[in-house]
Order: C-alpha cells, then sequence, then structure tokens
C-alpha cells in the first residue's frame, strides 16, 4: 500500500501551473526523496498534502483518505515546514505541551521529554524567540515527532544546519524508517543519496523521474571509464583504433571514454595495455552520481 | 478543542504582557474615572482664578460619562491594536499553517481566538464597571446602579461588534497591515453613516452615543432595540463571513 498517492493533481496560481498533472507513489516504510530546482513546486506539493491549499484538478491519496474528503489524516501526519516559526514566547517544552494539548498525546510529559533528548533540547530552556535557525529546525523535528506519527513530510529538513547538525538529523530520520514512511524534500543531493530509498524529481510542476535510487543509476549508466596509464598519448591513440569510443576526453593524467557496451571494453582494455607494454596505473568504470543524473534530468526539458 | 485553543490565546496574552496591558488600562479608567468627574471642577477653577467660570456641581453621571468616553476611546484603542494581528500575523508568519495542519479545524481555531477576546473584554469591562462603581458611590452616594449597568450592557454590545469586525479584517487580511486597513475602513464608513439619521439606528457605532445619552437622560430600550439587534445581526455576519473567508484561503 502507498502512504501517498496522487492521482493527476494540479494546481493552478491564475496563469501558472504550480503542479501540473503530478502522479506520484510513495510506498509505505520508504523514505522518498522529493527534488527539484527552485520553484518546481516541492513545497506547493506539500502544501496540498497538508490541505493548505486545494488542489485545481486531480487528488491526492494520503495513507489511504482522499484529501478531497477528509482531514483526518493529518492526525497521523508530523510536517516540519522549511522556515520553522513558531510561537516566539514559548519555551521549547511549553510550545511541544500545546501540540501534545491540540493532537491529545497521551503521557505527554514523558513523550515530550523524550522528545527534546532525542534532538538535543533537553537542555535548553530559553523562549524561541531567542532560538538560532539551527535550534528552531530541531524544534520542528520535535513538533513533527510528538505525536509518533506514521507518514513524515519534511520540507528542506537540513538546510540550515551545520554539518555536524546535518549528519545527526540524518541519522535521526533514517534511525525512523522501519516503522515510519519519509516524505523528504530537499536541494540537497547528496542527502537523498545517503538515505533515500527512492526519488522523484520535479521540473516546472511535473514529475521527470520517480524510481529507486538503484534502478535511477543503472537506467542512467553512462559506460564511462576512467584509465591512468604511464604513456597517455600512445594509449589514446590505440584506443581510438582498437575500441572506437562514442567520445575520449583527456584529463590531466588520465583519459576517460565512454563506449556502447562495457563488458568487452573492459576485456580489450588489459590486452592493448600489455600489447603497448604500457604501465596501468589505474581503471575505474564511473558511476553517474545523483548530481550528474538531476543535472541531466532537469535540463533535458 | 475549543478550550485547549483559547489557553493558548490566553497564555499568549500572559507571557507577551497584553494581558498585563489590557488590565492596567481597564483598571486605571475605572478608578480614575470618577475622581476626575470630581475633582474637574476644583482644577478648572484653580487653573483660571481671575476668570469667573460657572461649572455645574457633578454628579455620578459625569463620572460614567467620563467611563464610558475613556472606554469608547483608549479602551478602545488598546483592543483593537491588541487584537487585530491575532489571524493576519499568524498567517504571516506561518504558525497558522504549521497548527492548522496538524488536523486543528481551521472554524474552531478562529473561534477559539473570538470567544477568548470577548471573553477577556467582557470579564474587564464589569470588573471595571463595578469598580468604576464603587468609588463613583463613595465620591457621589446617589449613584444610580441600573442606569450605570444598562449602559454598560450597551458597551459590551457595543465591543462584540467591534471584536466581530477585528476577527472579520484579521481574517481576510494577510498581515497586521491589510488586517488594520480593512478595519479602519469599515470604521470610518459606519462613522460616516452614522451621521445619516435614516440608518442611524441600524448603525453600532450609535451604541457608544447611546450609552452617554442614557446615563444622561435615562434608559430607553426602545430606542436602542433596533441598534442592539442590527451590531449582533452585524456581528454574527462579519464573524460567518471571516470563518468562510479563512476556510477557503490558501496558507504557507
Amino acid at each position: 500500500m502507498n502512504a501517498i498517492e496522487t492521482e493527476g493533481l494540479c494546481k493552478y496560481f491564475r496563469e501558472k501551473k504550480a503542479l501540473d498533472n503530478l502522479n506520484l507513489e510513495v510506498p509505505k516504510g520508504i523514505i522518498f526523496g522529493y527534488l527539484g530546482p527552485n520553484g518546481a513546486g516541492k513545497t506547493t506539493t506539500i502544501r496540498v498534502f497538508l490541505n493548505l491549499v486545494k488542489p485545481t484538478k486531480g487528488t491526492a491519496y494520503i495513507l489511504g483518505e482522499d484529501i478531497r474528503e477528509s482531514r483526518n489524516y493529518l492526525r497521523k501526519i508530523g510536517f516540519l515546514p522549511d522556515v520553522p516559526n513558531f510561537y516566539n514566547f514559548f519555551t521549547a517544552r511549553e510550545f511541544l505541551s500545546f501540540i501534545a494539548d491540540i493532537t491529545d498525546i497521551e503521557n505527554p510529559k514523558k513523550r515530550i521529554e523524550e522528545i527534546l533528548e532525542l534532538v538535543g533540547l533537553k537542555n535548553e530552556k530559553g523562549r524561541i524567540g531567542t532560538y538560532s535557525r539551527g535550534m528552531k529546525q530541531r524544534l520542528g523535528l520535535a513538533q513533527a515527532l510528538l505525536p509518533d506519527p506514521e507518514l513524515l513530510i519534511l520540507d528542506e529538513p537540513t538546510s540550515s544546519l551545520d554539518p555536524q547538525g546535518r549528519k545527526e538529523v540524518l541519522d535521526l530520520i533514517h534511525s525512523l524508517k522501519d516503522n515510519k514512511t519519509i516524505f523528504f524534500s530537499t536541494h540537497i543531493l547528496t542527502d537523498v543519496e545517503r538515505i533515500c530509498d527512492r526519488i522523484g524529481i520535479l521540473k516546472e510542476g511535473r514529475l521527470l523521474l520517480e524510481d529507486d535510487i538503484e534502478n535511477i543509476k543503472k537506467r542512467y549508466r553512462r559506460r564511462r571509464i576512467l584509465i591512468e596509464v604511464d604513456d597517455l598519448k600512445r594509449f589514446s591513440e590505440r584506443i581510438k583504433e582498437t575500441l572506437k569510443p562514442n567520445s575520449i576526453e583527456v584529463k590531466n593524467n588520465s583519459i576517460i571514454i565512454e563506449v556502447l557496451e562495457i563488458y568487452n571494453t573492459l576485456k580489450e582494455i588489459p590486452q592493448i595495455i600489455v600489447q603497448e607494454n604500457l604501465l596501468l596505473e589505474k581503471l575505474e568504470v564511473l558511476e553517474p552520481s545523483l548530481e550528474d543524473i538531476f543535472l541531466e534530468v532537469t535540463n533535458a526539458t | 478543542m475549543l478550550l485547549k485553543l483559547m489557553k493558548k490565546e490566553f497564555y499568549e496574552f500572559r507571557k507577551t504582557g497584553k494581558l498585563i496591558a489590557m488590565i492596567i488600562t481597564f483598571l486605571i479608567f475605572s478608578i480614575v474615572s470618577p475622581i476626575t468627574a470630581k475633582i474637574m471642577p476644583e482644577l478648572i477653577r484653580s487653573i483660571s482664578s481671575e476668570i469667573t467660570i460657572i461649572i455645574p456641581t457633578p454628579t455620578w453621571k459625569d463620572a460614567f460619562l467620563q467611563f464610558f468616553k475613556n472606554l469608547n476611546q483608549m479602551v478602545f484603542l488598546i483592543v483593537v491594536l491588541l487584537f487585530i494581528g491575532s489571524i493576519a500575523e499568524e498567517k504571516n508568519r506561518k504558525t497558522a499553517g504549521l497548527i492548522l495542519s496538524k488536523g486543528v479545524d481551521r472554524k474552531k481555531w478562529i473561534l477559539a481566538k473570538f470567544l477568548f477576546q470577548i471573553s477577556l473584554v467582557f470579564i474587564l469591562t464589569i470588573i471595571s464597571f463595578f469598580l468604576c462603581y464603587y468609588y463613583s458611590v463613595i465620591l457621589f452616594p446617589d449613584t444610580e446602579f441600573d442606569v450605570s449597568l444598562q449602559s454598560c450592557i450597551l458597551f459590551l454590545v457595543y465591543m462584540t461588534f467591534i471584536i466581530s469586525l477585528t476577527i472579520f479584517s484579521s481574517s481576510i487580511g494577510n498581515n497586521i497591515i491589510q488586517a488594520g486597513g480593512i478595519f479602519i475602513t469599515i470604521f470610518i464608513i459606519l462613522g460616516i453613516l452614522n451621521m445619516l439619521s435614516p440608518v442611524r439606528d441600524y448603525n453600532p457605532i450609535y451604541l457608544s452615543s447611546l450609552e452617554n445619552q442614557w446615563v444622561t437622560t435615562g434608559v430607553e430600550w426602545n430606542s436602542a432595540v433596533k441598534t442592539i439587534i442590527s451590531s449582533i445581526t452585524l456581528s454574527v455576519i462579519l464573524i460567518f463571513i471571516g470563518l468562510y473567508s479563512f476556510n477557503s484561503q490558501e496558507l504557507e
């Protein structure tokens, strides 16, 4: 069963198509990375899911409920906004206590202490108005996790954290995967690569790609090989003659070739090296990074 | 849910000093009004000692005229300033979206604000009325309780309308400036309409004149029925439109 499913979801702001026929599927129990350049429609998608804006056409099913017909599913969701703003007059404990109150959490005091410990705000006594952006981000995560939701929707959860804080938050999100579904919008591709099982790439409101990360990498494998030998000039001439690669690029003391078929090429390269009596220093099959794929997908349209 | 949300409003007012500002404003005017009425003639005489000024002997009516004048000016201003951003600023700061994304009903969220504001103003008005009455009786033993209390009821109806108008303005405006602009525009229009006698009887602003009229010439419910009914009706309509508008708004 899917935690999130959209059917032809459209959201227009006057003439602008913020979401255009979005068909998205997020299976339960995974971390889904929702990628896209600025203005792609990521936050609009989240606002539609949270019933803060109404879709122009189509619908979404969140935890099995149609968002046009019910709001009960919101009780099972934890949401972290991209710029977390809270009531500045509250302390973290007071704010979480208010959230516990309106979401009917059982044994709230114990739960609040657990959550504050989890996000590293246990010793914070000051008002939220005095918090740094990173601390607000942690508090945002705390209020999202407080009701122990089935589905976590995180809008740029690591954007304002330092490297250490980012690692801690990513580890925390990853540790929640077993019993929650996490929908995670971000610009930071390394974060996605690190913890997500599946991704969707959005541009101008349209979903360009949606699949498991492994499948996407296989699909976008470029069949590129990096080779380092002691005589690049001689080697590149032989490669051109024998392998007839799609492209050949000499960079510093290495050569990168792109071929149509990788397995036979990998057998032939050592033979050439032996025949030419060259010294092989490095041989590496280059896998495309998520960034490469992201740029390729978003630039192709 | 309404009580939980009202509790948060109360907490906000307490923690941000708004509550203490309101209490002080109400209490100061309830105590100062009868005292001012009593000593004003002496003050005027002491300032202009060379000119003979005939000032009528102050009565309890002067105390309550002063009290309602202060309520309609200073307290009105404080109430509007403190309440006008209650919804618009939460939309602007995106806290509204955060709380509503927890499954809180939009109508209940607005109603909780309205009920909290009206409860606070009613409680403080009633306390300050009794304080004003207490000091009036000390300074003017013939103070009429019935007349002053009934005039106070008119003020409560008037404040119900004003709070409904702030809720309406705040529901529609996206920030405190917009909400304030909507409030002022409607208030000015009502002020102009109040000068036209055919519609004045149906104008909530006319209630503030009636309070003084009742204190001066005595209670006359017949003359106020139209104004009270139209004020309550308009308050209900404003709240209803505010709820409807907010319910269909797209939030950040």
